[in-house]
C-alpha cells in the first residue's frame, strides 16, 4: 500500500502541487450489546480507504475513495487537484503550511490482550451476567451493556518525504439500568454514562473495568433515583464527580481552545469561541489552581497516538497555566497565524474525511485534596454524578449540565437524594470559582469516543484526565 | 453509480452462497461532494465515493451482523460468512421477528440528474454568489453547499427486493457582522429547486436586523419559533420519545400516555416518508414499506415508529422505520417528520404579537434532562429577535431556554401556513418539514455575553 501512495504522491508532485498527502486508513470495529440477557446486536465492520489532500494554487482540495487500486488512486488524486482549483475561485489568502519534520516512523497503541482475539462467548457471558444482575429486582426494567473494540492502521505519506504507520487498539465498554414505577423512569450507568469508559488499550482495559463490582450499586441507585427528591433550584457549592469533569473540560476548555473555531471556520455547524486571539496570555480563565493540558502522549488515552493526520508528532501543550489562558490546539496551516508550529492536533475519523483540528487528551491536572476530606471540608453543597444532558452556547460561554444523580452535602456529609439535577454558569465565571481539584489518586483518563465536529460530520475519539472539583456559588436546579 | 440491475447481479450472486436459514444485505453507495465556506472563502472542499454492504446471517433465533466498504466478491463473501460465524457464537433471541416477507413499494421521484451532475466548479459559483450578498453589507458569510447521490438497496432471502436512487442537495448560510449572525438553509433532491439568493438575502437580513443586540431579563415570554428552531427540538424528541424503544422503556413522553391530550389541539405531528413534501423515500432498512404514523394529532397522542423487533415486542406490527443493522439496537427513527400548518400567514405572526421574541433557531439542544417530561434546553443563536407591538424592534442576545415541549406547545397561539423542508442528519432518506410556531408562553432560564 505505501508504494501506491508514494506513487501518487509521486504523480501529485508532477502537477505542480504546493503539497499534497494521501492517508490509508483500514479500521475494523467489533460492537456488542446485550439488553435484558438477550444479544441484541453483535456485529463487525471492516473499513478501507485512502483520502487524497492536496493544497494548489494555495487553496485545499480533498478527495477520498474506498477502491485502492493505483488507477482509482490516481483518479481520485486528479479529483482533489480539480476540487483544490475550484477551492481557490474564492480564495483571499493563500495557505501557508508551518515548518515541519518529514517523519519516518511505525507507531503502536499498547496492548496487552487482543480484544479482537478474545472469545466471543467471554465477552458475551459478562455483558449477558451484568444485565442479570441488573434485573434482580423488577424495578429495574431495562438493563443494557455493551463493548466497542477497534483496531486501526494508517499510513500517512505526504510530498515533503513523511512516512508515517500507525497500530492503534481502543477498547471499551458499559452498562446501564433502567428503574420504572408509574410515571417516573431514571437511569444509572457504569463506568460512564453514554456507553462507558474508553481507552487505546486491549482487553485487559474491559477487565480493570471489574464491571460485577459494581452492578448492585448501580442496580439500587437507579431504583433509589425513583423516589429521590427533584434537585432544589438555588446558588450554592458544588462537587463534581471525575467523569462529569471530563465533560465539564470537553467542552468549556477542549473546544473552545481549538483554533480553527476562534479563527471561524467551524462557524456554519459547531459555532465559534470566546478564547478569541487577543486574549492569549491575558485571560484569567480559571483560578490559580487550574492547570488544563493538552497532552496527546498520556499512557492509554482515547486521544493518545503517535502523529497527528498531517505527520506531526504527539505532543503536550498547556492550555491553562494557573489559571492563565495560555495555548491553543493548532494546525500546520493555523499555527502560523499565532506565530507558531503546530502543536499537532490534526485527525480525521476515517480515510474519507478531512483532518481537522481535534481535542487529544485534554486534562484537568490533578489537585492535592483527598475526595473524603473535600467533602467533609463543605458545609453546604451538591455532590454531581455522571453526565445526564449537556448543552453550552455556540461561542462556549453559557453551559447547563444534567446528571444521572446528586446528593445533598450538609456539614461535611453527603446526605440524600436528588434527580434530574441540573448545574449552569459562564465559562470563565465557573473556572473561576474552583477552589480545590483532587489528587492523582482520584484521577483518571476518560475516554469520549463521540465528539461531533466538522461538514461532514465527523466523530473522534478524544480523553480527559480529571479528578473531583469543587465550584463555589454555582446555579443549580433549573429543569423546567 | 452502479444501477440496479448490475448492483443486483453481484448481490444476488453472494446471497446464493448463504448457509444461513435467512439473509439479508443492505447496501448504501454514495457519491457525495461538500464545499465548505467561512470568512467569505471556501476553506474547506471534500469529495468521497464510498458504500457500505451489511449482512445480517439468521440461524434459528440468532442474528449476525458483518459490514465492509469494499465491493471486491471475496470482500462480499468473507464479510457474508463473517455474519455467518457471528450468528452462530450467540445464544438464541426469542425476540427476533425473522426477516420481513417481500411487498411493493410506492414508486417515488427521488432522483435529479442535475443534483448528481454538479460540479466543483459549480458549487464554487454557487458560493460566491452566496458570498456576494454578504459582502455587499460589508458581512461575512460561512455554511456549506453540498450534493450528492447515492443508492439504497435491500435484498434478503426470502425475495425481498428493493432499491431507490436518491439525490440530495443542502445548504446552510450564516451571515456575520462585528455583533451579530443571521442563518438560512435550504434542501431539496434537486438542487435548482434551492433558491440560493432568496436564502442568501434572509440570512444578511437577519444579520443586519439583529446588530448591536440588547438584553433581555430570562423569564416566561411569548415566542415566535421559526421552522429550523421547531425542526431542532422535533429532531430529540424523535430520539428520545418517538422511538418504540424508549416508549417501551417507559422513558418517552409518550409512554403509556397514547390517547391522551398532551399538548395545544393545534399540534398534528406525524412521520410521512411517502409524501414528496418532505424528502420522500419508500423503504426502511429491512426492506420494510414506509407508513404514515401520526405522532400527535390536535394534541392527541397517537402512537410512534417501529421496526420489526420492537413491533413484536409490542404486539404490533412494523411502521418501516427500522435502521441500518448495525443499528438495530437504537430502535427505530422517523425520518419524515412534518407538524401540520395552521392557518396564519407568517408575516401577521408577528404584526400581531405586543411583546415577545422571535427566534431562527437554536444550539446544542438537549431533550435528556427528563425525558419522560419532555424537557429540553438549548440556546438560541444566529437571530434572535424582540418583537413590540407588531414589529422587530432589534436583535437580542442569545438566551437559554430549559422548557417542556408539552407544557411550551400546550400554549399555541398560532401556527403558520409556510412551511419549509430542514435537512437532519438523515437527509438522504428524509427531512424535516415544519411551519413557523407561535407559542404563548415559553421559558428562558438563562442568557449569554453575545
Amino acid at each position: 500500500m505505501k508504494d501506491k501512495l508514494k506513487e501518487c504522491i509521486a504523480w501529485l508532485s508532477g502537477k505542480g502541487v504546493d503539497y499534497a498527502d494521501c492517508r490509508f486508513v483500514r479500521r475494523e470495529r467489533e460492537s456488542l450489546q446485550v439488553t435484558d440477557s438477550l444479544v441484541d446486536s453483535f456485529s463487525r465492520d471492516l473499513n478501507t480507504g485512502v483520502g487524497i489532500r492536496v493544497l494548489a494554487n494555495g487553496a485545499w482540495g480533498f478527495a477520498a475513495t474506498a477502491i485502492v487500486t493505483p488507477g482509482e488512486l490516481k483518479k481520485t488524486a486528479a479529483k482533489a487537484l480539480q476540487i483544490a482549483k475550484a477551492s481557490a475561485m474564492t480564495k483571499y489568502e493563500p495557505v501557508r503550511l508551518a515548518e515541519q519534520e518529514a517523519f519516518v516512523d511505525h507507531y503502536r497503541s499498547d496492548c496487552k490482550k487482543d480484544p479482537f482475539a478474545v472469545g466471543t462467548d467471554d465477552k458475551i457471558d459478562l455483558l449477558v451476567k451484568i444485565t442479570g444482575e441488573l434485573k434482580k429486582s423488577k424495578k429495574i426494567k431495562t438493563a443494557e451493556a455493551s463493548m466497542v473494540f477497534y483496531k486501526t492502521n494508517k499510513l500517512f505519506v505526504s510530498t515533503e518525504g513523511a512516512e508515517i504507520e500507525q497500530d492503534i487498539i481502543e477498547s471499551g465498554g458499559g452498562f446501564y439500568a433502567v428503574a420504572f414505577k408509574a410515571g417516573e423512569a431514571q437511569k444509572r450507568s457504569y463506568p460512564n454514562s453514554f456507553g462507558g469508559d474508553f481507552a487505546t488499550r486491549g482487553y485487559e482495559f474491559i477487565e480493570e473495568l471489574k464491571f460485577l463490582d459494581h452492578t448492585e450499586r448501580v442496580r439500587e441507585e437507579a431504583i433509589a433515583l425513583l423516589d429521590a427528591a427533584p434537585c432544589p433550584g438555588k446558588e450554592t457549592t458544588i462537587i463534581i464527580s471525575a467523569p462529569q469533569m471530563a465533560l465539564q473540560v470537553h467542552e468549556s476548555c477542549g473546544h473552545p481552545t481549538e483554533l480553527d473555531r476562534v479563527l471561524g471556520t467551524e462557524i456554519s455547524l459547531a459555532g465559534g469561541s470566546f478564547m478569541t486571539l487577543e486574549k492569549l496570555n491575558k485571560l484569567k480563565y480559571g483560578s490559580d489552581i487550574v492547570n488544563i493540558t493538552a497532552d496527546a502522549t498520556t499512557a492509554g488515552g482515547l486521544g493518545t497516538f503517535g502523529y497527528d493526520d498531517e505527520g506531526v508528532k504527539a505532543q503536550r501543550t498547556p492550555l491553562v497555566k494557573k489559571g492563565l489562558f495560555v495555548g491553543y490546539l493548532t494546525s500546520r496551516e493555523t499555527a502560523p497565524i499565532i506565530k507558531q508550529r503546530s502543536n499537532g492536533t490534526m485527525r480525521a475519523d476515517g480515510w474519507n474525511r478531512l483532518p481537522i483540528i481535534r481535542m487529544t487528551n485534554i486534562n484537568l491536572e490533578p489537585g492535592d485534596w483527598e475526595v473524603k476530606d473535600l467533602i467533609a471540608d463543605t458545609k453546604d453543597g451538591i455532590f454531581f454524578d455522571l453526565n445526564k444532558s449537556w448543552s453550552i452556547d455556540d461561542k462556549r460561554l453559557n453551559f447547563q449540565f444534567g446528571v444521572e444523580a446528586a446528593w445533598e452535602i450538609k456539614n461535611g456529609v453527603l446526605g440524600r437524594m436528588f434527580k434530574n439535577a441540573t448545574y449552569t454558569g459562564i465559562t470563565p465565571e465557573f473556572w473561576n470559582s474552583c477552589d480545590a481539584v483532587c489528587n492523582k489518586k482520584h484521577w483518571h483518563v476518560w475516554g469520549v469516543p463521540n465528539c461531533g465536529k466538522g461538514e461532514p460530520m465527523q466523530v473522534m475519539h478524544v480523553a480527559h484526565g480529571a479528578a473531583p472539583a469543587r465550584f463555589r456559588n454555582i446555579k443549580v436546579g433549573v429543569n423546567k | 453509480m452502479i444501477g440496479k440491475e448490475k448492483l443486483f447481479a453481484k448481490l444476488e450472486d453472494v446471497l446464493a452462497q448463504s448457509k444461513a436459514d435467512q439473509t439479508e444485505i443492505v447496501f448504501i453507495g454514495s457519491e457525495s461532494a461538500l464545499t465548505r465556506y467561512a470568512n467569505s472563502h471556501i476553506h474547506q472542499n471534500v469529495s468521497e465515493n464510498n458504500s457500505k454492504i451489511y449482512f445480517r446471517s439468521v440461524v434459528g433465533k440468532r442474528v449476525g451482523v458483518a459490514s465492509t466498504n469494499s465491493l471486491a466478491a471475496a470482500d462480499l463473501k468473507k464479510t457474508l460468512a463473517d455474519s455467518y460465524t457471528i450468528a452462530g457464537t450467540q445464544p438464541e433471541n426469542p425476540h427476533f421477528p425473522g426477516l420481513p416477507k417481500p411487498a411493493k413499494y410506492k414508486k417515488l421521484v427521488t432522483f435529479s440528474e442535475t443534483t448528481a451532475g454538479t460540479t466543483p466548479r459549480d458549487r464554487a459559483g454557487i458560493v460566491k454568489k452566496i458570498i456576494s450578498h454578504a459582502s455587499k453589507k460589508k458581512f461575512t458569510m460561512a455554511g456549506s453547499l453540498s450534493n450528492s447521490t447515492d443508492e439504497i438497496a435491500v435484498l434478503n432471502s426470502l425475495g425481498v427486493r428493493a432499491y431507490q436512487p436518491v439525490t440530495v442537495a443542502s445548504v446552510n448560510m450564516i451571515a456575520m457582522s462585528d455583533t451579530s449572525s443571521g442563518y438560512a438553509a435550504g434542501t431539496a433532491r434537486d438542487i435548482t429547486e434551492i433558491d440560493f439568493d432568496a436564502l442568501a438575502a434572509r440570512a444578511v437580513e437577519k444579520c443586519n436586523r439583529s446588530q448591536n443586540p440588547g438584553e433581555i431579563k430570562p423569564g416566561d415570554y411569548e415566542v415566535i419559533l421559526e421552522p429550523p428552531a421547531v425542526s431542532e427540538m422535533l429532531e430529540w424528541l424523535n430520539y428520545v420519545s418517538f422511538n418504540s424503544k424508549p416508549y417501551l422503556q417507559g422513558t418517552s413522553f409518550l409512554s403509556g400516555k397514547i390517547g391522551k391530550k398532551l399538548t395545544s389541539n393545534q399540534i398534528t405531528v406525524y412521520d410521512h416518508a411517502l409524501d414528496d413534501k418532505s424528502l420522500a423515500f419508500p423503504f426502511d432498512f429491512e426492506g420494510v414499506p414506509k407508513k404514515k404514523v401520526v405522532i400527535l394529532d390536535k394534541g392527541v397522542a397517537k402512537g410512534v415508529v417501529y421496526d420489526r423487533a420492537m413491533a413484536l415486542k409490542d404486539k404490533t406490527k412494523s411502521t418501516g422505520h427500522a435502521l441500518t443493522p448495525d443499528n438495530a439496537a437504537e430502535g427505530a427513527l422517523a425520518f419524515n417528520l412534518f407538524m401540520a400548518p395552521g392557518k396564519v400567514k407568517r408575516e401577521k405572526m408577528i404584526t400581531g404579537m405586543k411583546k415577545g421574541i422571535l427566534v431562527t433557531r437554536f444550539h446544542y439542544l438537549n431533550g435528556y434532562i427528563d425525558p419522560r417530561n419532555s424537557v429540553l434546553t438549548g440556546m438560541t443563536r444566529d437571530g434572535t429577535f424582540l418583537v413590540e407591538n407588531g414589529e422587530i424592534v432589534g436583535g437580542l442576545k442569545n438566551l437559554r431556554f430549559t422548557d417542556s415541549f408539552l407544557r411550551a406547545f400546550d400554549s399555541v397561539v398560532a401556527i403558520s401556513k409556510e412551511v419549509e423542508r430542514h435537512a437532519s442528519w438523515w437527509s438522504a432518506v428524509g427531512c424535516m418539514t415544519i411551519p413557523t410556531v407561535h407559542l404563548g408562553s415559553f421559558r428562558f432560564s438563562g442568557k449569554t455575553d453575545f
